[in-house]
């Protein structure tokens, strides 16, 4: 455990709704250019911290650093300029806007002509090649002119990725990128993460629900459970965790390490 | 997609507009027996009487696309964007009337007075949201018009009688010079136009659309919505106060139903029959009330209102895109408007809500 580079860190990171402690005290690390994900059952705490850290909740004790700096006392606008990007759970895009506008306006945001007031967007340098380049990226160059809400949900979700990616940011938080994704739908969003993340020496924070996806695909594995750190390493070693498996699949199931 | 077209191609529509309003009285003018040059020398009795109409019309237009631009296109819904207007109009009248300063010394307090109005609503911008907005800024306006109301003011504002004798500039005096400031108002109400069109498609306005669509969502993409919507409050409050100078220059007495809250909603019905969030529709929205008001008063005296607010609550019913939305759309798809006014007014989430 030597000289790792370390991007972002929680400290004795605490959340308590009511007198239930969701998070509890975790202090986890995420190690650059790596694809790190947390995971664990149903009400583990998964969710609360990844708010905590994107700054939805405030935590109610410890805090979250990310490169250096306090991220509890950043406005939420302020977060994509220090390059984190996140998505959540829930689709979240501008519905009656095209898939194209969607992108775009997570590119404007980072080219600082924001309140030139009569300018044409289209002639914002790199804004609209930006966009049409992420658009590729994610699979969804044919679709660009379709209003955010008919594209499938499968799209949307890609659609969210892209709207992440456009402004190029260093860290990723994704909330179950896959959730309520058809199955065969599944493996091509994670070969896009896994790409995104690998091309671009880009870190990933993943919170998922889906065991088969993060054996596969991270590079370290933080498992919680009643909203403490249960166990951390390498896929590997989290699967012959006896631990683990009592606590996240109630010693029913043998993970499946493929 | 309009990268390369011209300032004309881009605004043809808006100019056949300008060019059609501007031949309109010499050619109603040719009907009533008055050759051009007696409507150049404002000699006419009907052209004038139109050219009162479209004044009218004119400054409605304006005031309907500063709430445009608050309600259909931010997604603001302000209860007290009247008092913009009303402010402007009570402003200059005052200015004019008890102080005696020249137009162009008006016009530098109107500015101050917008400014001043935006960030008074401003304040409270980062802290509600919604409904609560609303009922905050139909608070704000209702003060106002309860201060010209006030018997103290009578003095100043006329009370409930209105703002009489407000002497008019000579070279504008709309009984004078009515061809004049039916030319200027209809100059201004362009100018607004275009530069609405502009600010709406430019990286600003774009922003501002995303606010409407999804505030939550534009904050994660890293824009400081309060700053846009102060921004928007701006604009939209001076281009309202620019419409209240000219209702106060025009109109004989300044009443105070303008600071009501019948007001705002008159330019949010506006909006509402011309099509949300067209620009265009606000223009012709205003062409629509007032003539329909003026077709039913002629007909029926007092008792109009009570049919013109059916037949506004029909039309909105089942025409929920507007005038030119339902042009634009090819249809009036009935179900997928009132899906998109519930939206616009708050009542339904077009996306869930992260947490």
């Amino acid at each position: 455990m030597t000289q790792k580079d370390i991007i972002l860190e929680t400290h004795n990171l605490t959340r308590y709704f009511g007198g239930l402690a969701a998070v509890d005290d975790v202090s986890i690390q995420i190690e650059r250019n790596t694809l790190h994900a947390i995971i664990g059952p149903n009400g583990a705490g998964k969710t609360t911290l990844f708010n905590l850290i994107s700054g939805v909740l405030k935590p109610t004790s410890g805090n979250v650093v990310y490169k250096g700096q306090d991220l509890t006392k950043l406005p939420v606008h302020r977060m994509i300029h220090m390059g984190l990007g996140r998505s959540f759970q829930i689709t979240n895009i501008f519905p009656n806007l095209s898939a194209f506008e969607n992108v775009r306006l997570a590119a404007q945001s980072m080219r600082g002509d924001n309140f030139k007031i009569l300018r044409d967007p289209s002639k914002i340098e790199g804004c609209d090649d930006r966009s049409w380049d992420v658009l590729k990226q994610v699979g969804l160059f044919e679709k660009a002119m379709v209003p955010g809400r008919f594209l499938s949900h499968g799209d949307q979700r890609k659609l969210e990725l892209g709207m992440i990616l456009a402004p190029d940011p260093e860290l990723l938080l994704l909330d179950e990128p896959t959730a309520g994704m058809a199955g065969e739908e599944v493996p091509e969003l994670i070969d896009l993460i896994r790409a995104v993340q690998a091309q671009g020496s880009k870190t990933v924070l993943l919170v998922e629900h889906n065991m088969n996806v993060v054996m596969e695909n991270a590079d370290v594995i933080t498992v919680m459970n009643h909203g403490k750190v249960l166990a951390e390493g390498k896929p590997a070693e989290i699967a012959n965790n006896q631990e683990v498996q009592t606590a996240y699949l109630g010693g029913l199931y043998e993970i499946d390490v493929a | 997609m309009n990268k390369n077209k011209s300032f004309l191609s881009r605004n043809k529509g808006i100019l056949i507009f300008l060019a059609v309003m501007l031949v309109l009285p010499f050619i109603i003018g040719l009907f009533e027996g008055s050759n051009p040059v007696a409507v150049w020398n404002n000699q006419g009795t009907f052209s004038k009487h139109l050219e009162g109409i479209g004044i009218e019309i004119f400054i409605l237009a304006i005031f309907a696309l500063s709430y445009d631009l608050l309600f259909g296109v931010t997604g603001m819904m302000s209860f007290g964007h009247t008092m913009f207007f009303a402010v402007a109009a009570y402003t200059t009248g005052i200015a004019l009337k008890s102080f005696g300063l020249p137009l162009w010394q008006v016009l530098l307090i109107i500015v101050g007075t917008s400014i001043v109005q935006a960030f008074l609503f401003s304040i409270v911008l980062p802290r509600v949201k919604g409904v609560t907005f609303t009922m905050v800024t139909l608070g704000m306006a209702s003060m106002f018009h309860i201060i010209v109301m006030s018997s103290d003011m009578i003095k100043w504002t006329g009370a409930d009688v209105g703002l009489q004798g407000v002497p008019k500039p000579a070279f504008i005096d709309p009984t004078i010079e009515r061809l004049r400031f039916y030319v200027v108002a209809l100059l201004i109400l362009v100018l607004v136009y275009i530069f609405y069109k502009r600010f709406i498609d430019s990286p600003t306005g774009r922003v501002c659309v995303s606010i409407r669509e999804n505030e939550s969502r534009a904050k994660m993409l890293g824009y400081n919505t309060t700053i846009f919507k102060v921004v928007v409050m701006l604009i939209a409050s001076f281009t309202a106060s620019i419409a209240g100078v000219l209702h106060t220059l025009y109109q004989p007495i300044v009443s105070p139903t303008i600071a009501d809250l019948g007001y705002t909603v008159t330019g949010l019905l506006i909006v509402l029959i011309g099509g949300i969030a067209t620009q265009s529709g606000a223009i012709v929205g205003a062409f629509v009330i007032k003539l329909l008001d003026l077709a039913l008063r002629g007909i029926m005296k007092d008792s109009a209102p009570l049919v013109t607010g059916v037949v506004y609550v029909i039309f909105v019913l089942f025409v929920p895109y507007g005038i030119v939305g339902s042009l634009k759309l090819g249809g009036f798809k009935i179900k997928q408007g009132w899906q998109m006014l519930l939206e616009r007014f708050g009542l339904k989430k077009a996306m869930p809500k992260e947490e």
